[in-house]
């Protein structure tokens, strides 16, 4: 009987194992192709097999792609749009986390007259499709002499991301006991010093979960880099689009590969390294008193 | 110094009015005991006394100036919180120093509150945890020792010690009565305990559906209570009513298959009011096994019929009915073991209380 016990946990295990293996490899194929193929060079790629490995290992699509690849009809490669996209990325990222985060604040624990109906509005902003807006904010940029630059960009993914950093934020700080907020003024605490020193120390889940939710999005955004960059501003993602549509002789695959490659990395690094703050800062609940 | 004047303070939120007409003299050195059911607006009155909620009107007046529209940290009053309300990220130390931080009191003057307020509430040992790892006990402690830092002029204490287990409540109740005789800083208190209001308090506000019921010392509120309310409310066991039919100046009971008419000191009063019958209020204690007396007209002979009996330990209680209702009467252990049906039971009405059955005003 014992036996029999054992031999079935280990029967379900095993069932349990096989199907995760067998996603895993569904979702890492690709990515396994990506890089194999990045690797060869294009004899090889013409020849052989899709899911072979190397074999002889090469760097040059990945020096290619990096800084002499064309991309309609300059050949600089993805360099510096790479730096374009950080120089956005950056700023964007900063100041929407910090928005959302006093908007968080306020919402939660310095309601007023209209204060659910604002946050109700601000909640309204998440579910806005991008292409609804990409008019109106065309005309707001030129308004503001901002069409075309990387402060357009900036400010375009600043708004758009404020409605969902305000929503993390708010939803989190409502989860602190406002008693708290209470104990504080009545120690002489003001706004400022209630937020730096209660509610700064105890955001540092939600924080993280906000940094990378933003840097993620606002790196893989193509559509508004499409629309609102000029020529010498474009992000990466859009870089990356002209790489591969553009072609001098034939298709060079390893590069396109390497190309994807490289515009992913950065997000691709941000999970590994964060992914389970991510995690954990989605599932945090409130603050123990 | 910390005389806290209340005068005509009314609070509504929204169209629902909390408190109505609220006046209170609180006097210096003074602990007022604030009690009332769930909902009668005693949190929200803190909340105005503290400045966390702003009064629709009225005056608040701390130590003899208006301090009406004045922010919680110009009015100079410490709380404590049921929930305590420690901030969660600082040790114990930073927990208690906080106030003076904020009010830029330099490090070393910083430094020596913490030490002699941790000493005081022997929780100098805890100065360096976090309030996550202290115990409940240990966490009123540090509550307590936050309002104490700054030497307010007033202690406001919201059901401070609700969430400890029975025995750490008493213990932490003495603890906090010795403190205010110690420091004799004015102290608004507020309870659901009646236990707690009676053993602390210099006096009792009584307060349901935003109205003060009776404000007075602990024996005005638990011998002289001013309707049915107060007089139920105040007591464990609860006190005993009965409606009785008034007999020329005495009430009549059925009790154990037979009619008393018992004498109650206020059978004038009863005259007066022409009712013909009234809701006889008499406390358990004064329901006992038979005792030597003087020659006394207020002291009964009765015959009880009792049905369930309740060993509380120092005694005994045993219920029956007197005119169909439920009584309680406090007889000792060792009667509590033999009471049955037909048992002798001794009724001093020397303080029994009478109310309009309709209003549950006094009748005196
Ligand atoms: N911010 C608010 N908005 C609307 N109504 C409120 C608000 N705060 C309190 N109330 C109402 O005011 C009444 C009194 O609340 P309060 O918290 O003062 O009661 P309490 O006597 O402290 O009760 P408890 O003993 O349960 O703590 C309640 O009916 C409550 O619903
Ligand atoms: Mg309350």
């Amino acid at each position: 009987m014992n036996i029999n016990k054992i031999f079935h946990i280990n029967l379900g295990r095993t069932l349990i194992y096989l199907v995760l293996i067998s996603f895993a490899i569904i979702y890492l194929a690709p990515l396994y192709v990506m890089f194999s193929t990045s690797l060869k060079d294009i004899e090889e790629i013409r020849s052989g097999n899709l899911l072979a490995l190397p074999n002889d290992p090469t760097l040059y699509a990945w020096g290619k792609a990096w800084s002499s690849a064309c991309t309609g009809s300059e050949c600089n490669g993805l360099a510096p749009f790479f730096w374009n996209s950080v120089k956005i990325v950056f700023p964007a990222v900063i100041i929407s986390t910090i928005v959302g985060a006093f908007n968080g604040y306020v919402l939660s624990k310095w309601k007023f007259k209209g204060s659910e109906l604002l946050f109700g509005a601000l909640l309204f902003g998440c579910f806005i499709p991008f292409q609804v807006i990409l008019l109106p904010m065309a005309i707001l940029l030129s308004k503001l002499g901002l069409s075309n630059t990387v402060s357009g960009l900036v400010l375009v993914h600043v708004i758009y991301g404020v409605a969902f950093t305000t929503l993390f934020f708010r939803n989190y700080y409502v989860g602190i006991p406002t008693e708290l907020v209470r104990a504080a003024r009545l120690d002489g605490a003001g706004f400022i010093d209630i937020f730096r020193h209660i509610f700064l120390p105890l955001s540092t889940p939600i924080i993280v979960v906000t940094l990378i939710w933003q840097f993620t999005q606002i790196w893989n955004d193509f559509l508004f880099g499409v629309v609102y960059s000029g020529s010498g501003t474009q992000p990466i993602t859009v870089a990356l689009n002209n790489l591969v549509n553009t072609s001098i002789g034939g298709k060079e695959y390893n590069v396109d590969m390497a190309a994807a490659i490289i515009a992913a990395l950065p997000t691709l690094i941000v999970y590994v390294f964060a992914g389970k703050y991510f995690v954990r800062g989605l599932t945090a609940g409130a603050v123990k008193g | 110094m910390g005389h806290i004047q209340l005068k005509n303070v009314c609070k509504s939120f929204g169209s629902t009015e909390v408190l109505k007409d609220i006046d209170l003299d609180i006097q210096d050195g003074e602990l007022l005991i604030l009690i009332g059911p769930s909902g009668c607006g005693k949190s929200t009155l803190m909340n105005l006394i503290a400045g966390l909620e702003d009064i629709t009107s009225g005056q608040i007046v701390v130590a003899g100036s208006d301090v009406s529209d004045k922010s919680p940290k110009d009015r100079d009053i410490a709380m404590v919180f049921q929930s305590y309300a420690l901030y969660p990220t600082m040790n114990v130390a930073r927990n208690i120093s906080f106030g003076l931080e904020m009010r830029k009191v330099p490090k070393d003057e910083q430094d020596e509150t913490v030490n002699k307020v941790a000493e005081l509430l022997q929780i100098d040992h805890l100065l360096d945890r976090k309030p996550g790892q202290l115990s409940g006990g240990q966490r009123q402690r540090v509550a307590m020792g936050r309002a104490l830092a700054r030497s307010p002029k007033a202690f406001l204490f919201d059901e401070p010690l609700s969430n400890l287990d029975a025995k750490l409540r008493v213990e932490m109740r003495t603890e906090i009565k010795k403190l205010h005789q110690r420091l004799g800083t004015t102290i608004v208190y507020v309870t659901h305990d009646q236990v707690e209001a009676m053993t602390l308090a210099n006096r009792i506000a009584v307060l349901k559906d935003g109205i003060i019921q009776q404000l007075g010392t602990p024996y005005e509120i638990y011998n002289d209570p001013a309707n049915h309310f107060v007089a139920d409310f105040m007591g464990s066991p609860g006190m005993n009513f009965v409606e009785c039919i008034v007999f020329e100046d005495k009430l009549v009971i059925h009790s154990g298959s037979q009619n008393y008419q018992l004498s109650v000191p206020c059978s004038d009063a009863i005259n007066r009011s022409g009712l013909d019958s009234v809701l006889l209020g008499i406390r358990p204690e004064m329901l006992t096994d038979l005792k030597p007396h003087e020659n006394n007209p207020y002291i009964h002979e009765v015959i009880f019929d009792v049905e369930v009996i309740e060993p509380m330990g120092g005694d005994t209680i045993a219920i029956g009915k007197w005119n169909d209702t439920e009584v309680q009467a406090r007889l000792s252990p060792e009667s509590g073991e033999i009471a049955d049906k037909g048992f002798k039971l001794q009724v001093d009405t020397s303080k029994a209380i009478v109310f309009d059955p309709l209003t549950g005003q006094r009748v005196r």
